[in-house]
């Protein structure tokens, strides 16, 4: 889903695929927020980046890091309420709907 | 993929336990094997899918199967009723979509 920074940018992101899974699941439905992207950096870490009003993506990283630290190590979580235009740009170069 | 009940999980550190894990899954239980993921450095995790109970069962010998050859265990879980937009992600590892062959 592209994104122009237009709304707050939840992220949590876990060492390993299955964690992560875990986590974007318990933080789809948590909260209205939508998935826009995920990212594998590629030493382990994987990241999933969601959009939606504050507290939508609070609840929702909230609830995907508690999720995530049950069954493997999370590395970060974090919520940007307003980011700025470019930080749209660079999240959407991992477009989850684009493959 | 056809949406499914549920999808059960297994990552490990290394190739050699993965493999152990995924044949332990997919004859422990009536579920289908529909992805392979390496997030690079040693994790790799294999998916299954299929209904909660017999994802949970796979899920379980998988563990199992690890544990037993001493193994690199590193998470499992199982997703009961998966958010629509997981199979965004979970389509790109799609074993028939890995292989490196056209038809």
């Amino acid at each position: 889903m592209r994104y122009y920074g237009e709304e707050a940018l939840g992220m949590v992101e876990t060492i390993g695929m299955v964690p992560a899974l875990e986590a974007c699941d318990k933080m789809l439905k948590a909260a209205v927020v939508e998935l826009i992207s995920y990212e594998n950096v590629g030493s382990t870490l994987v990241t999933i980046l969601v959009k939606g009003d504050v507290a939508a993506c609070r609840a929702s990283v909230d609830a995907g890091k508690r999720a995530a630290e049950q069954i493997g190590k999370v590395t970060a979580a974090n919520v940007i309420p307003r980011p700025i235009r470019i930080i749209g740009d660079i999240v959407s170069c991992h477009d989850v709907d684009i493959y | 993929m056809a949406k499914y009940n549920a999808l059960g999980m297994i990552e490990t550190f290394g190739l050699v336990f993965v493999l152990e894990a995924a044949d332990a899954m997919v004859k422990a239980a009536d579920v289908e094997l529909v992805g392979y993921e390496n997030t690079a450095s040693g994790y790799i995790s294999v998916l299954v899918a299929g209904d909660v109970a017999a994802c949970q069962s796979a899920v379980d010998a998988g563990v199992k199967a690890v544990n037993d050859m001493d193994g690199n265990l590193y998470s499992s879980v199982v997703i009961a009723s998966p958010h629509p937009d997981l199979y965004k992600i979970t389509e790109r590892y799609r074993l028939d979509k890995l292989l490196p062959y056209k038809d």
